[in-house]
């Protein structure tokens, strides 16, 4: 089966500074993603998901590894054809309106006349910018840039998108639009490729999830597998001051009404007998189930723990 | 093909929508309607000296049209990051420059167009139309400014516009005085310098080889072979360069 796209030790060392220094943008990153699926990419600012993108689009080029789009090496223009493309942060010709700017689009990707102005009215309308169609684009908002951004990505009916943090810098209603844009796509057979800081928006969203942590792949898989390692847990809340640690139990936070402790869901009699009888008052117990932002923040900890350890070696 | 003049007509589109351009080409016509005015306070030949001034200025605004647009033409695409959502698309590294080159190009046409035209009304209304010669010396003028943009074109591909513009206006300047190096050379005693300026006047371009103007001030006959031989050696200096271009914008990553 032709994967929508696949990389193989995929990698990139930028040289900074006067002296060349090589730095490390991305390390072996191999993942695939299936036809028609919605696949999230992950990670906190500099992880290498900007990077992993442009490499893809063909606007940089990788320093090691493999990769392909449908197939064809990323390399070659051509490769690009069936994919509709949204920058983080997109920036557009400002002297165009969006009426022009869709059909200029619609012409790189060859498509006839007709069919890319009748396209263009379709798009500008499902995402509610139709009467600012003839308006030019640099008196447009930052969120209306990103709808009119999405447009672009869809004027030739691309088989894959691929959307670098397509939620950013949108209002609720406008983050809902591209979600549910993101779901109608998929429901087409269309596959989807975003990145996003989002992470209960890419829980929701996606079929796969990828975390990239400073360059290296730290997960991948649907969510499901990714918690498998993470039990579920419950958050205990209580008041009163207990001296020493709380046996089986972790301190999360403080809140209004006490100290917070996370504690396995086979703990949770000890630990509520334990503070019961150092005369804590126990205010609230909440069940909680793994989210994707928990297996997140835990791949960082390891991360950052991984990356102490090495420091401390090298002291 | 179709692609490609997508880009250039989005280049045009671009360009003609610059109010800085509008301000240039105001300049330019101002500066052709007061050389009329030298008729009555100069002494001479006050016909050919009022051609000399409005001739002289479709060059210079012209010049400075095709190196204002030229030096920003790739570099503002990568600083606004326009060029990362045209880039993204099937389109190969060389058909973006071609397709802004081009751009670029049929706004200088248009550009020089329109000082030609105001040129031939202000003409016909204070001494006769222009002989053919002029219309000549305005294509010579539009094979000068494609080899000034070609290298505009690939200073902006790796440098700011404030650099290529240093760059280019050195071309510009280094162009106009090949001939004079040429001749220091000749007359230089050592061997070394002598080499070094032949090579140096082989390797750069001889912006001279595209001036008619004196001849077309004069109204002499249009001196084909000078014609000929400047187009041939215009258009292959500026594919050499725009290759250039191409191939260093071809490895560049956008960052």
């Amino acid at each position: 089966m032709t994967y929508a796209i696949e990389t193989h030790n995929l990698a990139k060392t930028y040289r900074s500074g006067f002296f060349l220094r090589p730095v490390v943008g991305l390390r072996s990153l191999s993942i695939h993603v299936e036809q028609g699926q919605i696949f999230g990419f992950i990670g906190p600012n500099g992880a290498g998901k900007t990077t992993t993108i442009k490499i893809l689009m063909g606007l940089q080029s990788a320093t090691g590894g493999t990769a392909t789009i449908f197939g064809r090496d990323h390399t070659e223009a051509e490769a690009r054809r069936r994919v509709g493309f949204l920058p983080e942060r997109p920036y557009f010709y400002e002297h165009l309106t969006a009426r022009e700017m869709l059909r200029f689009f619609g012409q790189l990707f060859d498509v006839p006349k007709d069919v890319r102005n009748r396209k263009a009215e379709e798009l500008l309308e499902r995402v509610d910018l139709k009467r600012w169609g003839d308006v030019p684009l640099r008196k447009y908002s930052k969120g209306m840039l990103q709808r009119v951004g999405l447009c672009q990505a869809l004027i030739h009916d691309p088989d894959l998108l691929v959307l670098d943090e397509p939620m950013s810098g949108l209002d609720p209603v406008g983050r809902a639009l591209v979600c549910d844009l993101i779901l109608e796509e998929r429901k087409k057979g269309r596959t989807v490729f975003f990145s996003s800081h989002i992470l209960p928006d890419v829980q929701a969203l996606s079929d796969e999830i990828a975390i990239v942590i400073k360059g290296e792949l730290k997960g991948i898989g649907p969510l499901d597998k990714l918690v498998r390692h993470s039990s579920n847990y419950s958050d205990i809340v209580f008041s009163g001051d207990i001296p020493g640690e709380i046996p089986n139990a972790k301190p999360v936070r403080e809140e209004p009404q006490g100290h917070v402790v996370r504690v396995a869901p086979e703990h949770v009699k000890d630990v509520v007998t334990f503070l019961y009888e150092k005369g804590a008052v126990v205010v609230q117990i909440s069940p909680e189930r793994v989210t994707l932002e928990d297996v997140f923040l835990s791949e960082l900890e390891k991360s950052a723990a991984v990356d102490q350890k090495r420091m401390g070696i090298l002291a | 093909m179709k692609r490609l003049l997508a880009i250039a007509l989005n280049t045009f589109k671009e360009a003609v929508r610059d109010r800085v351009l509008y301000s240039i080409l105001f300049f330019a016509v101002g500066m052709m309607v007061i050389s009329l005015a030298l008729q009555d306070i100069t002494i001479g030949d006050q016909a050919k000296i009022v051609r000399s001034v409005a001739q002289g200025a479709i060059d210079f605004f012209g010049s400075l049209i095709a190196m204002f647009l030229g030096v920003s033409l790739v570099w503002k695409e990568l600083e606004r990051r326009t060029a990362y959502t045209v880039l993204s698309k099937p389109i190969p590294r060389w058909m973006f420059i071609l397709g802004k080159y081009l751009g670029l190009m049929l706004t200088l046409v248009v550009e020089v167009g329109i000082m030609l035209a105001v040129y031939c009304l202000l003409m016909t209304i204070q001494q006769k139309f222009p002989p053919p010669v002029v219309f000549v010396s305005m294509a010579m003028l539009l094979l000068e400014l494609m080899l000034l943009t070609a290298w505009a074109t690939l200073f902006s591909t790796y440098s700011a516009p404030t650099t290529a513009s240093f760059f280019t206006l050195a071309i510009f300047a280094i162009g106009h005085l090949a001939d004079d190096i040429w001749l220091y050379g000749n007359k230089a005693q050592s061997e070394v310098i002598r080499e070094l300026s032949h090579q140096l006047y082989w390797m750069l371009p001889n912006l001279e080889v595209f001036n008619l103007r004196p001849v077309a001030v004069h109204e002499l006959p249009i001196p084909w072979t000078q014609v000929w031989s400047g187009a041939l050696y215009g258009l292959g200096y500026t594919a050499a360069v725009l290759c250039c271009a191409m191939a260093v914008f071809h490895n560049r990553d956008l960052k």
